[in-house]
């Protein structure tokens, strides 16, 4: 197992302590041509993987603002290993970007050679700790950098699971030397179908491991029997519930970078905006009663 | 307790395939069922599946409807999943599909449109590479051009069609009904080469036998055997218009 700190990125800027926004095509136009005042921009490494236009406007984009990768494809969790030739597309695009950071999530997506394009959860065991942390080794050393690790939304529960996927999450920060990317609506989510207290969630995750916050709005869908299901469909605004659980980790952990992000239905680009500026002002907050405790 | 590999093979049969009994015996039912809460998944798999596909082919579920397409796309995505993340090289084999799918039989044209649109996403994804330059080959003598053999550049596409696939496209594109009215979708066998440029896609419609030359220089037949077997005078203003337009690929580095 490799504990060492890895190094960031190579010659790339540092992802800010501020807000940015999830970068989508929609948007393409309006960022190259208005070169809004975002501080920094996350992209899907997927959609970046060709030649053409696509990849030319990333390029653009790097110029002028940091930029973090944001995989959805590695199945850090398959037990059948990396799927190589991505793992070494993502290397290539890592390579020509430069980003800030690199992420990926705490799941797995494909099986027997099927991609079954969801980020599905693991059983929580020891059994899927090892292999999660042998495959983040693996992705960390082909990419020569430490990588962060997001906690995702589920709708589902492992009977056979033994731990508790906050436990299950700091042992593979701890283990491999990987950074958390704490998706506070994932938690807010996953809180609400599980019966979990998210605060309890929050309160087990290592301080020094969080490398970033991802915000995003989620739909309640209401089941025959009157049960509520929470599904991370990014397609709505931050719920507040989720704002007010952002503010509690801001308290917990201080500023970190935090990303707005937006899949569905997505609203004008100063939509975004406007939701960037109130992630801005709780971090400004944060950072003030910082340093007022220190002074 | 099962395995990590039993449990995601048992959900990849479950959320892929409609082969769910195993995966639901690994659930946690708590309050909600177990289907109801595998389900979120396969509805997720399904939707992100059929939403590539219409990324892909917007032109065919143009001509066809929403609903229609939807009918069409989840069997496809039914037989044949996605095998990476990548999925901008999803749904190359949807063209066959609708070409044996009943349903469409009275638009026997619709799997050309196909063919089309899948030409033109590869070519617009594929990666960036360096043509080959014409002066270079231009300083071979003339025992060394007839003896290189060329590769089509990565951006470029040449597909054989049996309808006017592009002026079909075209006028769906544009919305313009009357064009599409007075389209006569009668078999018309041809060869359309696509080809990312700068300025967006260029499409270029060859006659059967020029595309039958071309598709001869792509598969890296040798000039000269290639010439030899289309004598005509048309062949070699065809390769100059190929080779101007950057439609090779310049040699890897490693063979310089």
């Amino acid at each position: 197992m490799s504990s060492a700190p890895l190094p960031s990125g190579p010659g790339s800027g540092p992802i800010p302590a501020r807000a940015g926004i999830g970068l989508r095509f929609a948007h393409h136009r309006a960022v190259l041509d208005g070169r809004p005042g975002a501080a920094w921009f996350e992209v899907h490494a997927e959609n970046y993987m060709g030649g053409g236009e696509a990849i030319r406007i990333l390029d653009s984009v790097r110029r002028d603002y940091p930029v973090s990768l944001h995989g959805i494809g590695l199945s850090l969790g398959s037990a059948e290993g990396i799927n190589a030739l991505h793992l070494l597309r993502v290397k290539a695009l890592a390579e020509r970007v430069q980003p800030g950071l690199i992420s990926e999530h705490l799941s797995w997506s494909a099986s027997g050679g099927t991609y079954l394009a969801d980020l599905l959860p693991l059983p929580m065991t020891e059994e899927a700790l090892d292999i999660v942390c042998r495959n983040i080794d693996i992705a960390q050393s082909a990419l020569g950098q430490r990588i962060l690790i997001e906690n995702p939304s589920s709708y589902l529960r492992f009977r056979h699971s033994i731990l508790p996927e906050w436990e299950f999450l700091a042992a593979v920060a701890a283990r491999t030397g990987c950074g958390i990317l704490c998706d506070v609506n994932n938690i807010f989510v996953s809180a609400s179908n599980h019966g979990w207290d998210a605060l309890a969630y929050l309160d087990a995750l290592p301080a020094g491991a969080i490398g970033e916050f991802h915000l995003a709005g989620h739909t309640a869908r209401e089941l025959e029997d009157g049960r509520v299901l929470r599904i991370d469909d990014h397609g709505s605004a931050v719920a507040e519930p989720v704002w007010e659980l952002y503010e509690a980790a801001l308290a917990r952990f201080g500023a970190r970078p935090t990303l707005i992000e937006w899949d569905n239905r997505i609203p004008e680009f100063a939509v975004l905006m406007g939701e960037a500026a109130r992630a801005q002002t709780l971090l400004d907050r944060a950072e003030g009663a910082r340093h007022a405790d220190a002074a | 307790m099962p395995t990590l590999r039993e449990v995601q093979a048992a959900f990849a049969r479950g959320i892929a395939f409609a082969d769910e009994d195993e995966a639901l015996g690994m659930i946690e039912a708590d309050g909600i069922g177990a289907a109801g809460r595998l389900s979120v998944y396969r509805n997720t798999y399904r939707s992100t599946l059929v939403a590539a596909l219409r990324q892909v082919y917007p032109a065919v579920e143009r001509l066809v409807g929403a609903e229609f397409f939807e009918g069409a796309a989840l069997p496809y995505v039914a037989g044949e999943p996605p095998g990476s993340a990548y999925l901008n090289e999803y749904g190359g084999g949807f063209a066959g599909f609708l070409a044996e799918f009943a349903p469409a039989a009275a638009l026997p044209y619709l799997a050309d449109v196909a063919r089309l649109e899948w030409a033109a996403s590869q070519a617009a994804n594929a990666p960036d590479a360096p043509a080959l330059d014409p002066v270079a080959l231009a300083r071979l003598d003339a025992a060394e051009q007839a003896e290189a053999s060329l590769r089509p550049h990565p951006s470029v596409r040449l597909i054989a069609l049996a309808y006017p696939a592009e002026r079909i496209w075209r006028a769906v594109r544009e919305r313009d009904d009357a064009a599409l009215a007075a389209l006569d979708p009668r078999p018309d066998p041809h060869w359309l080469l696509v080809q990312r440029r700068d300025d967006g896609l260029g499409m270029r419609t060859l006659a059967r036998a020029e595309g039958d030359f071309t598709a001869q220089l792509f598969l890296g037949v040798r000039l000269g055997e290639a010439l030899e077997r289309f004598p005509g005078a048309e062949f070699p203003a065809l390769l100059a218009e190929h080779l101007a337009c950057g439609r090779f690929a310049a040699p890897e580095e490693s063979s310089r």
